[in-house]
This record gives structure tokens, C-alpha cells and sequence, in this order.
């Protein structure tokens, strides 16, 4: 079992406050990702989890059992490291067992320990070598193969895919993805790279500035992003952020006309902030179409598709995707119609989702 | 080609080569080649007599009462290794540990540490030498002062504390210099590797031992050679200290004083033999010279990539 509780869990590097009071409840057996840009907190989050910086005010338990003054090697927690942080004077098999000696294992059970871990990670013929004979990835093979010998109940994982080119980064993400299904213990892991977290996790927990913006399914960061930083850091080309005035069943936006739209938001908040993906807007040159008129700033043409980038009448810049074919020159005016089912609605006050 | 640019280039170099080699060749290393010559000569004072061939090293080697006083004073170096390597080299490795966990207080250690390490010898050995005076030094009234008047010591005047006196004071004085290297070696250690050891055990000693010490053995290489040269070379601090006799009664000589006494005489009288004495130092280089190769030569073969 490894249920984890996070309440209230502030940090504060002298007088720099990191995290503004963080709630997080983690079940057993879960896939947790810490998504957001660099300095939101994520990785001081996890060093809080791991135990090697101290909480400055808030519980943290795994177990219900208190973990806030427990040292690192006794929580029954291992983390992978972003550099990995092999041992440069041990070669692989020792990395993979100075910890698991160091736990009181029996000499018996840290060979076994390392016989499945090499196995599984693919590790036999590696066992000899230092860590600097090794590859990038190799290297991230025995650091989280290190992390396994010591049985943990909540693995932490830092940035594992940072160091690693493009091509490998795919391989080892599923490999990640398929090692949390075999060990069945807790996984955390960090990244700034919204497409890992999306396609890893079970639950993501969004980020920014020391707070969590948003806990939840993929689906539902995606599907119903809570505010305005979530809808624009989820999705890739980004979701675009257009300030709208409601008027009766119309949607007006300054310089670019009025659209007319079958769903609205409960409130009757007048100001608001619409959130639009790329697919829910096509683009059209026919000037009688109803929508948001723009003219178009550029175009990127990426062989599936072509994405669209148009100036709107307030100055905002909003990419929408079209059908390959479409080829338009910079400066052509054009309409942009918004599927309304499609629309996310945000207050403009708040910057929180209003339902609709 | 004259006044291409490769001549030119090579003009530049020369002019910049020449002069040190020529300076390091005239005070350095003509100097080694004659004492190496000297040694085979038989010398009247200063006048150079027939050629001897080995009979200057077989005089410090194998007749009294030379033979006694090599010994005598080589054991010697060989004790101030020893204990040097532990205070000296020990306590400045805990001190650079201390230091790069940025215990309170840090930056100002760091100073303090390295700071008797600028002074000159001459200085500190005169310091110690007031500091160990048996009526006014103030390690005595120190101690009388705590009601421990029992320790007080003629401290540089009996045999059993005169050598032990002149270590400590001795570390006291470069113990900043291995402790800096260390330091050095240890903020080498990239953080990340210390977290992970911190997530596998939390014991001081592991991580030192295991982790620590093996990554800062490049550093250790450098601090062992330099102690090794050093103790078998010194010759300042009890020189201030004690004096060319190595007193009292020889419990201090080493190596130093006794070439010295050897081949320029001292003021006691006793005659001044260029022939020993410059056997004696072609010894002491040799053996050092050797020694040294091979310290480094193992040291280096365990040395670790981070």
C-alpha cells in the first residue's frame, strides 16, 4: 500500500516563498505527473516527498504515518534523478546494490533484487561497466533500476527524460509506463513536457506559481481545464485566450465583430474570457460568413495539416487548424467561425471556468 | 622564409622559453647535477680534493658516528610523515567536510583555516616558539590558568615533547593547505549525488567513507606527494624552532638539519664536510625521488572520472 497525503505543505527558502499550501491526496498504485513551467514548485514538491528538504509548515503521510521528520532513507521512497546521479567510482551492478545492502538485505536477496531489476530493464550485460561507459539512456536504465532494488513503496521520478535525445525519449516513456504497471508501487513523476505528463499519467497535477492549478485525469485537464493557466498550459499548439463581451446570445470581441452562440454560461457575468483549441475554429476567406474577422499573420505548413495563424481585431493571436490545403498569404483578411459546443468559458475576473 | 609568419612564431616562443629555462638551468638544475658530482669528491673545506668514488656515501651510511645519525634523523622524517599525514592531512579532510556542509559559521572557518598558511615559516616557527616557552608561553600559563598546572611542559626542551611540539606547530600551520584541496575536491561532487545517497542512508560515516572520500582521491593524490616531499625535506620549522643540533640531544633531527649541520658546519665547531653532506643530499633526493613516483603512480591508477 501507498496512500499519500499532502496537506497544507508550504516551503520557504528564507524569505522566498515556494509553495503556497499545497493539498494533494495520492491513491495506491497511481501514476501521478507534476506538470508546469520551471520554478512553479514542481521539483521542491518532490524533494519535500523524497525528504531532502525539510516541509516548513503542513503534514505530509504515506500510510497514515507521519513523514515530515523521517529521514529520506527510511520512508520507503526511491527517486530516479534528472543527471541520474550514478556513482561514478561504482560500476553497475555495486550502484544497484550499495543501497540495497545498505537496507540489511541479505546477500541473497540484493543478488536476486539485481537479477530481476536486470532483467527487466535489460541491464545483464551492463553489469560490469561504470557509469561512464555507459549511454544516456543506458544510464537511466540502471538509475531506475537502482531505485527498484530497494523495493520502493513510492518511486519519484525527476525530469528522467530531459538528458535523453528525441528519439530515445518515446522508447523510454513507454518503457517508464510499462515498469509502473509490473511493480504496481505509487509513481510520481516531474516534467515540464505537457505531452509526457498527458500520455503517462493517471492523474496530472498542474502547477504554478507554488500552487496547484488543477488535479485530475488527463481527460479532465484536457476536457475541462478549471482556469485559463490550465486550458492554455494543456493542448499543443495551445488553446487561444480571446477577451469577450456577452451581449444577449452574442459573443463580441473588440475590432472583430459579434458571433452569436446556443450555449452560454450559467452566470451572467458580462466580461468574459473564451478559450478556443485549434480544431474547434475554421478559417474562411468568405467575408458574408458569420465570426470573428482577422487577417491572417502566417502559416505553418506541417504535411496532416496546416495551422493557421490569425491577427483578431484586439490584437490577439490565434492559431487554428485547417486542412492541409489551405494556403493562405500573410495579410489576407479572413473569418474565423468558433464551434460553440466547443467553447470554454472562463470569468474574466477570476480567470476560473464558469459551466456552461 | 624570413619573416614568415611560422618564424616569427617561432622567434616569439623562444624569446618567451628561454630565459626561464636558462634561469631554471643554472639555479635549479646545475645545481643538482654538481652535488651529484660533488658527492664523489673528497673536499677540504671548500677546496675539491681527489675523486673518492662511493666512499662519502659509505662514510653517512656505514661509519660512526654517522651511520647513528642517519638514522637517527631519517626515522625521524619518517615519524613526522606519519604523524603529519594524520593531523595535518586527516583533520584538514574533516575540516574541508565541516566547511562544504556549510556548518554555521563557514565562511568565516574558511578564512581562518587557510590563513597561517600564507604566513611564512620563519614566522610561525618563531610564534610556536614563544607560544611553547615553558614560563611566559601561553600554552603553559594556559593550562596553569585552568588549574591544570601538571600539563605544563618544557615543551621544545625534553626529548619526549620537543618533536611533537614542532608537528603540531607544523600543522597548525599548513593544515589549511590540504583542507582547501579537499574542499575543492569535494564541491567537485555534482549535489544530485549526494541526494541519492542521502535517499539510501543517512548515516555521516557511509557517506563519507563511501562516497566522499573515493570521489575526492584525485585531490588526495596531489596533498599525499606534496606531505610525502615536504616531511622528508623539512627543515624550516625546526631549524627556528630547535635550532641546526636538533636538540635536545637529537631528539629533533631530521634529514634537513643534519645535511645541513653536515655539509656547512655548525657553530659548535664542528668541521664542515661537502663530501658527506652532499652524499647525504644526493640520498635524500633519491629517496624521495623515488618514493614519490611511486605515490603518485599508484595514487593516480585509483583515481576517478566524476
Amino acid at each position: 500500500m501507498a496512500r499519500m497525503t499532502l496537506s497544507g505543505i508550504k516551503k520557504n527558502f528564507k524569505s522566498v516563498d515556494v509553495l503556497h499550501g499545497i493539498d494533494l491526496e495520492i491513491s495506491d498504485r497511481e501514476f501521478v505527473v507534476f506538470v508546469g513551467p520551471s520554478g512553479c514548485g514542481k521539483s521542491t514538491l518532490l524533494r519535500l516527498i523524497a525528504g531532502l528538504d525539510t516541509i516548513s509548515a503542513g503534514e505530509f503521510h504515506l500510510d497514515d504515518r507521519r513523514m515530515n521528520d523521517v529521514a529520506p532513507s527510511r520512508r520507503g521512497i526511491a527517486m530516479v534523478f534528472q543527471s541520474y546521479a550514478l556513482y561514478p567510482h561504482m560500476d553497475v551492478y555495486e550502484n544497484m546494490a550499495f543501497g540495497a545492502r545498505l537496507m540489511g538485505l541479505e546477500k541473497d536477496e540484493v543478488e536476486k533484487r539485481i537479477d530481476e531489476a536486470s532483467k527487466m530493464l535489460r541491464l545483464d550485460p551492463l553489469l560490469k561497466r561504470k557509469p561512464r561507459e555507459l549511454s544516456g539512456g543506458q544510464r537511466q536504465r540502471v538509475a531506475i533500476g537502482r531505485a527498484l532494488v530497494r523495493k520502493p513503496k513510492v518511486l519519484l521520478l525527476d525530469e528522467p527524460l530531459s538528458n535523453l535525445d528525441a528519439a530515445l525519449r518515446s522508447d523510454v516513456r513507454l518503457e517508464i509506463a510499462r515498469l509502473h504497471r509490473e511493480i504496481g508501487g505509487t509513481t510520481i513523476y516531474v516534467t515540464h513536457d505537457q505531452v509526457e505528463a498527458m500520455t503517462l499519467a493517471d492523474r496530472i497535477v498542474v502547477m504554478n506559481n507554488g500552487k496547484v492549478e488543477q488535479f485530475g485525469s488527463p481527460r479532465e485537464l484536457y476536457e475541462r481545464p478549471a482556469n485559463t493557466f490550465v486550458a492554455t498550459f494543456i493542448g499543443s499548439p495551445r488553446m487561444s485566450l480571446l477577451d469577450v463581451e456577452r451581449n444577449g446570445n452574442h459573443l463580441a470581441l473588440a475590432g472583430s465583430g459579434a458571433v452569436s452562440t446556443s450555449r452560454l454560461p450559467h452566470s451572467g457575468e458580462r466580461d468574459l474570457v473564451i478559450g478556443v483549441r485549434p480544431d474547434a475554429m475554421t478559417v474562411s476567406t468568405d467575408k458574408d460568413t458569420e465570426g470573428f474577422k482577422g487577417s491572417v499573420v502566417y502559416t505553418e505548413y506541417l504535411g496532416e495539416n496546416t495551422y493557421v495563424y490569425v491577427r483578431l481585431g484586439d490584437g490577439t493571436l490565434v492559431g487554428i487548424r485547417s486542412s492541409a490545403s489551405v494556403d493562405l498569404p500573410p495579410d489576407t483578411p479572413v473569418v474565423i467561425t468558433v464551434a460553440s459546443e466547443q467553447i470554454h468559458y472562463f470569468s474574466r475576473a477570476t480567470r476560473e471556468r464558469l459551466a456552461a | 622564409m624570413p619573416g614568415s609568419p611560422l618564424v616569427s612564431r617561432r622567434l616569439w616562443i623562444s624569446v618567451l622559453i628561454v630565459p626561464p629555462l636558462a634561469f631554471v638551468a643554472l639555479f635549479v638544475v646545475y645545481p643538482i647535477i654538481s652535488a651529484f658530482a660533488y658527492a664523489f669528491f673528497h673536499w677540504n673545506g671548500l677546496a675539491r680534493g681527489e675523486f673518492v668514488g662511493f666512499a662519502n656515501f659509505y662514510k653517512v651510511l656505514f661509519t660512526q658516528p654517522y651511520a647513528d645519525w642517519t638514522v637517527n634523523a631519517f626515522l625521524h622524517n619518517v615519524w613526522v610523515f606519519f604523524a603529519l599525514m594524520v593531523l595535518q592531512n586527516g583533520l584538514g579532510f574533516l575540516l574541508a567536510y565541516c566547511l562544504w556542509r556549510e556548518l554555521p559559521g563557514a565562511a568565516f572557518h574558511r578564512i581562518s583555516v587557510f590563513l597561517p598558511v600564507v604566513l611564512s615559516t620563519i614566522i610561525v616557527g618563531f610564534l610556536w616558539k614563544l607560544f611553547l616557552h615553558p614560563l611566559f608561553g601561553v600554552v603553559n600559563i594556559s593550562f596553569r590558568g585552568l588549574g591544570l598546572g601538571g600539563l605544563a611542559q618544557p615543551w621544545l626542551g625534553q626529548e619526549s615533547t620537543a618533536l611533537w611540539s614542532l608537528i603540531i606547530a607544523n600543522a597548525w600551520h599548513m593544515v589549511g593547505f590540504p583542507t582547501l584541496v579537499f574542499l575543492a575536491g569535494m564541491q567537485r561532487i555534482p549535489g544530485e549525488i549526494l541526494d541519492a545517497v542521502r535517499m539510501e542512508t543517512e548515516s555521516e560515516w557511509t557517506k563519507i567513507t563511501k562516497i566522499v572520500w573515493p570521489l575526492v582521491a584525485p585531490s588526495a593524490t596531489v596533498v599525499f606527494t606534496l606531505l610525502f616531499v615536504g616531511s622528508f625535506n623539512w627543515f624550516e620549522i625546526p631549524y627556528v624552532m630547535v635550532g641546526l643540533e636538533g636538540s635536545p640531544h637529537g631528539a629533533t633531527d631530521v634529514l634537513g638539519l643534519y645535511f645541513y649541520r653536515t655539509a656547512f658546519g655548525n657553530m659548535s665547531g664542528s668541521g664542515q664536510d661537502f663530501g658527506a653532506g652532499s652524499a647525504l643530499a644526493v640520498l635524500i633526493f633519491v629517496f624521495i625521488a623515488l618514493v614519490a613516483g611511486v605515490i603518485t603512480f599508484k595514487l593516480r591508477a585509483r583515481e576517478i572520472q566524476i
